[in-house]
């Protein structure tokens, strides 16, 4: 990548669900985790250019203790880039804040709602969990706190993060415990175009669609995907899927500029092959 | 960058916002602020401190008419990151994972600042804010004001022509906030920018700005020096919300009050209907009601250390606030007089 289109672009990159568990422990009997977010900061400190921020969007402990916060941070130390981070269900709150002292909103109660500034683009991270539930849901509040945010410098694209989806996948165990009030978020993001991206964790695998006319994702996980099972009767499963994680790039433009979202399986894979030999030919 | 006179000078031009719906939450308002001034805006919730704060900023824009002057040229239309402005807010979220150093260089990142003159830059922030030792250490393992001290330079360090801070002490603990406080006045006496501060905390207001303006339902209620705001208040909710204040009504006689208690001189008072006027608790003496124009009962006694805070019941239509040497002995019910020196009691519109 030359010097000149580095310049132009803000790369965000989004890793979900890492569930850490404590030292020692492994999730739902057989995933390692930790080795999973091990690998995981190994490939972002690789990517070349590096990501300007890493967003963790949620399930960051796997039932919200102390000790979990505490391996991920331990486990996160040696990332280079900056992350930030949004609760999921798995989360807790009160355990965040006294875990991420520094990063934390500092209001001693409520959604830990927060906004960032990256030069022209804005990231706005949403708590849609709801203490002691599975499902998602923002507050009256946090919806009117999200309408005055994007109301200010209206002219900067803001990407929207939030744990859970806002849309249906099709898997039902799943869907059951989706954004609640979707209807909600949905009007407010079409008051204000601005929002180019509304971007989910909780399935663990990658989907895509539209939400309120902007596109929408849900970030694979980067260590275990939950099973596509399509039977509305299917039960909950997961599999160990090559995990992956989002690199959402934004491109400034003369008027508007662009985002574009590329997904990444996590890995280190053989290659690169050039296409073409020392004299131009195709090999 | 260099320590003093940096910063622009300032000026609010009829800047009013209404937001959709039709609530105006900030009605016009024109405001001069001097470069390398500190300015505190103050206010209750809701009063539209953080709004000018926000217009200022270029977070928002003001209602059609209003206007930011930057040093004399108009910058209303310019979006923020293109106007130079370093912030602070209550919530001053770091980064985890990065170093002090990390994280205060990471605005010149973002922006490109080569290597070589970022951390030159980081370095001279770093010294400025006393944290020249912590350069390698992880923001987790700061102290709460270290921290508060590490987002300041981040802010700083981008050089801004204005520095905004919207209650950056809020969340801290009370100790905490006071030794902060004066922290914050030397810093923003030694960097010289221009600084808005936004507070509801009339002691930080006090102690920091070189000008206070105070603010209630969307309306500049008054702006003045600390020490005008406080011995001379423009009005009521100024007198009530700035530090503690005694509220007197009564009817006027040339340069007399008469009271339930007696009477009281005020210098300027002119024969009318009901006047209102404010007398600060320690402007008030106990003296013997012997003789005294002016007396009431003693109702309540608080030792608080370094003064007696009493309330004095039948001197006004209700019970008054005084604070007394906290050598005086006097019991509860005792028939006391009150004098207060001339100029000491300021009349009000209400």
């Amino acid at each position: 990548m030359n010097r000149s289109t580095e310049v132009a672009q803000t790369i965000v990159a989004q890793i979900s669900d890492p569930h850490i568990k404590r030292p020692g422990e492994v999730a739902y009997g057989v995933i390692d985790t930790a080795q999973a977010l091990g690998r995981c900061v190994q490939f972002l400190n690789s990517l070349v250019p590096k990501p300007d921020i890493v967003v963790v969007s949620g399930d960051i402990a796997d039932s919200g203790r102390d000790e979990e916060y505490r391996h991920f941070q331990e486990l996160m130390a040696p990332l280079v880039i900056p992350f930030v981070i949004l609760p999921g269900n798995h989360d807790d709150r009160a355990a965040i804040r006294r875990s991420f002292p520094a990063a934390a909103d500092l209001r001693s109660e409520g959604p830990l709602n927060a906004v960032m500034r990256l030069d022209h683009l804005v990231l706005v991270l949403l708590d849609s969990s709801v203490p002691g539930e599975p499902h998602g849901f923002l507050g009256s509040d946090t919806l009117a706190w999200l309408d005055v945010r994007l109301c200010e410098d209206a002219e900067s694209p803001a990407l929207i993060f939030l744990h859970h989806p806002p849309f249906v996948t099709g898997i039902r165990h799943m869907d059951v415990q989706n954004l609640r009030n979707a209807d909600a978020l949905a009007e407010v993001v079409a008051r204000h175009e601005r929002v180019r991206l509304v971007a989910a964790g909780h399935v663990h695998r990658a989907a895509f669609t539209l939400f309120a006319g902007v596109p929408a994702v849900i970030a694979p996980g980067i260590s275990h995907a939950v099973a596509l099972d399509l039977d509305p009767a299917g039960l909950p499963a997961f599999r160990l899927e090559t995990p992956g994680l989002y690199l959402h790039i934004w491109t400034r433009g003369d008027v508007t500029g662009q985002l574009v979202s590329h997904a990444l399986p996590i890995g280190m894979f053989d290659g690169p092959y050039p296409f073409f030999d020392a004299e131009g030919r195709l090999r | 960058m260099t320590a003093n006179g940096k910063g622009v000078s300032l000026r609010l031009e009829n800047c009013a916002k209404t937001y959709p719906g039709g609530i105006q939450v900030l009605s016009p308002m024109t405001l001069e602020i001097a470069r390398g001034e500190t300015v505190v805006l103050l206010g209750p919730s809701g009063c539209g401190k953080t709004t000018t704060l926000r217009i200022i900023a270029g977070l928002i824009q003001p209602d059609h008419g209003g206007r930011v002057l930057f040093d004399g040229v108009d910058v209303t239309s310019v979006p923020i990151e293109k106007r130079n402005v370093g912030m602070v807010f209550q919530s001053y979220a770091l980064f985890p994972n990065m170093t002090v150093a990390g994280n205060i260089g990471y605005g010149l990142k973002i922006r490109h600042v080569p290597k070589a003159e970022r951390r030159k830059r980081v370095d001279a922030m770093m010294q400025l804010v006393g944290i020249d030792t912590l350069h390698d250490r992880r923001v987790d393992q700061l102290s709460g004001g270290q921290r508060q001290r590490v987002a300041l330079a981040r802010a700083v360090a981008c050089q801004p022509r204005v520095l905004l801070l919207d209650e950056p002490l809020t969340a801290l603990d009370a100790s905490l906030r006071d030794r902060l406080r004066t922290d914050l006045n030397q810093l923003f006496r030694s960097l010289g920018i221009t600084t808005i501060y936004v507070t509801h905390d009339q002691g930080e207001a006090m102690a920091l700005g070189d000008r206070i303006v105070v603010m209630t339902k969307g309306t500049i209620a008054q702006v003045g020096t600390p020490d005008e705001i406080y011995f001379r208040p423009a009005n009521r909710f100024v007198a009530e919300f700035i530090g503690a204040a005694n509220i007197l009504e009564g009817p006027l006689q040339s340069e007399v009050m008469l009271l339930p208690g007696g009477q009281l001189h005020i210098d300027g008072g002119r024969t009318g209907d009901t006047a209102v006027a404010m007398v600060r608790p320690e402007a008030i003496g106990i003296v013997s009601p012997d003789g005294a124009s002016w007396t009431g009962r003693i109702q309540t006694k608080i030792f608080l250390g370094d003064r007696l805070r009493l309330t004095v019941a039948e001197a006004a239509t209700s019970a008054i606030v005084v604070d007394a040497s906290n050598r005086l002995v006097v019991q509860v019910g005792d028939r006391v007089g009150l004098t207060v020196p001339n100029g000491s009691v300021r009349l009000l519109t209400s």
